[in-house]
């Protein structure tokens, strides 16, 4: 167990050699272990009970006691539920719509947050700071207490069941994705800067071919961010949706589920497959998602 | 780096137009739209305080109220406790540690529907598994029925909203967590300190800073609760489960009362700006070090 543990790299040194109440490693370890498990079990246990109840026949749903073993499982009907769900029942264009508003809406906060996160970083200007504090402070007012007013204005404007009340207030209100690039942005060492200005570079061409390509792993932690947030979102698409080739996942869930209450393979064969797309992405840049979170949701 | 005066406002341009357009004139909007009778179709009817006063007297209101505040007891602490359990748990330095954190972070980013629809399954009173373990495992002869059941409604939301918000905030912790020096903890082994009195005498304390912040947000989160109530009870059994987010959306866009559900919002808006309030003008006291 001491081998295990000296091979990850680590700046602290071992607790053990300070003398802690243990004399021997091992139970510690074991205990650690078993309580990362019976919480890993609390947190995977609703995915997997989504997944083992989409392989499973109408009859085995509805079986008591339930069956941890999904009776479809590597038989012939096995992916009937989500065939169903995507062919049928539109998922496939609901996915292809959410990745659409979600892509467009999160590259909007990216050009709006990295446009005022390098002005605030960068530049002197009157007002700079007050209007830095007005953007803080307004993070913490909840969308669900001026929805109202902005229905209202999407309606006025004629946006209802489009995509523009989906993306552009997500686009232009970028507080916490300004606030990361700020940091960032100040952090970029001023003899970079100073040979563009020498050859008479214009100041948005220092932003767009310095600052920006210098940032790609932020912005594209912010992109990931942003992503997950307007993909998951559930209130707005309620409310501007209302043509049903239009609907992203969260809304054709819902009203999937308004419709076919019961048939649990089926809605759950809708729920995983509005989660799949994220959760890859989110296995494969777990890094800079939680990473991303941890430094700047501190501050 | 030579720039005109006008440059920078440039820069900031969309963000104020997002600011101006969707955050600040909203509230504007809805302090205006809490003074009248408002639906869709016709024009605002100007009513003076009434729709205040009728929601002080409704006793919907209170009910509402009282949920959101049962909610945030259970929410809140829930979601603080766990979440510091699991950052020290995956502070550790063990194999396979960010395994760990990669899964507990993972309900975060899922989407509600999603993740509600299963436990709606879960729930469910005659089929789900969890009265089944109740039943079979706890030898409980009469599992309550959950979501349709006044008592167990709003708990039951708590509980999948914190098994969801969790991760978020284990992260937060554990980012406090390793920014306390080693030093200290040396320190303390050298005199003798057991783990125990390290944990209350110098994690606890220098995380405060931490702590603090976690609560403000946690309980911002608890007040805005929409869409768990909205996947889960749609505010049920018999707005047992209704609070104060989900009300405002009810009287906005069911009832058709954008007037007196803009009296609601601004509810919310006082209580999320009076905790933010009171939580910084408490943090010199609560709050032990700054890191």
């Amino acid at each position: 167990m001491t081998t295990a543990t000296r091979s990850i790299p680590s700046e602290r040194p071992e607790r053990t050699t300070i003398g802690s109440i243990w004399n021997s490693r091992l139970p510690r370890t074991l205990l650690s272990y078993l309580l990362l498990l019976i919480f890993s079990l609390i947190t995977i246990f609703p995915f997997l009970w989504m997944v083992i109840t989409t392989f499973k026949s109408r009859g085995a749903i509805f079986s008591l006691p339930p069956q941890l073993y999904p009776d479809l499982l590597f038989k012939e009907g096995m992916w009937d539920a989500y065939v169903t769900v995507l062919t049928k029942y539109n998922f496939l264009r609901y996915t292809a719509n959410s990745f659409f508003v979600a892509g467009m809406a999160s590259i909007g906060q990216l050009i709006t947050a990295s446009l005022a996160g390098f002005a605030f970083a960068r530049m002197k200007f009157r007002g700079s700071a007050l209007l830095f504090a007005i953007l803080l402070s307004t993070t913490i007012i909840p969308v669900e207490a001026i929805i109202i007013p902005e229905f209202l204005l999407m309606a006025k404007l004629d946006w209802l069941d489009t995509y523009l009340p989906l993306i552009v207030p997500s686009f232009l209100v970028a507080s916490f994705g300004t606030f990361m690039l700020r940091e960032f942005f100040a952090s970029i060492p001023d003899e970079l800067v100073e040979a563009a200005v020498l050859d008479g570079a214009s100041t948005f061409r220092i932003y767009a071919s310095i600052f920006l390509p210098l940032s790609i792993p932020a912005m594209t932690t912010l992109f990931l961010i942003a992503f997950i947030h307007n993909w998951n979102d559930l209130l707005r698409p309620v409310l501007y949706i209302s043509t049903s080739s239009l609907r992203t996942v969260t809304i054709g869930l819902t009203t999937f589920q308004n419709e076919y209450g019961a048939q649990w393979n089926l809605l759950l064969a809708g729920a995983v497959i509005s989660i799949l797309p994220l959760l890859i992405v989110y296995i494969f840049a777990q890094r800079y998602i939680v990473e991303g979170i941890a430094t700047t949701g501190l501050k | 780096m030579k720039y005109g005066k006008i440059t920078p406002y440039l820069f900031v341009l969309p963000m104020i137009v997002g600011l101006l357009v969707f955050r600040l004139g909203p509230v504007a909007a809805a302090v205006l739209a809490s003074f009248t009778r408002w639906n869709i179709q016709t024009p605002p009817v100007f009513l003076g305080l009434s729709n205040y006063g009728e929601a002080i007297s409704s006793e919907i209101f209170w009910l509402v109220f009282k949920n959101t505040v049962v909610f945030a007891l259970i929410f809140v602490p829930g979601v603080m406790v766990v979440a510091l359990l699991m950052a020290l748990m995956v502070n550790q330095k063990l194999r396979g540690i960010a395994f760990f954190r990669g899964l507990y972070f993972m309900p975060y980013i899922t989407a509600m529907v999603a993740v509600a629809m299963v436990w709606n399954w879960i729930f469910a009173t005659r089929f789900g598994v969890l009265n089944f373990v109740l039943t079979s495992v706890f030898q409980i002869s009469d599992p309550p029925a959950w979501l349709a059941d006044r008592a167990w409604a709003l708990p039951a939301l708590a509980i999948v909203a914190i098994w969801k918000q969790v991760g978020f905030q284990m992260l937060i912790f554990l980012a406090g967590l390793q920014g306390i020096p080693y030093s200290l903890y040396e320190a303390a082994a050298i005199d003798g300190a057991s783990r125990r009195n390290q944990f209350f005498k110098i994690t606890l304390p220098l995380l405060s800073p931490i702590t603090f912040f976690v609560f403000v947000i946690t309980v911002i989160d608890a007040f805005k609760t929409f869409e768990v109530t909205y996947a889960m009870t749609g505010g049920g059994p018999n707005n047992a489960s209704t609070t104060l987010a989900f009300y405002i959306y009810q009287n906005a866009f069911i009832f058709g009362r954008m007037g007196f559900a803009s009296t609601l919002a601004l509810f919310l808006l006082f209580f999320v700006g009076l905790t933010t309030l009171l939580s910084f003008k408490l943090k010199d006291r609560l709050v032990e070090y700054a890191l």
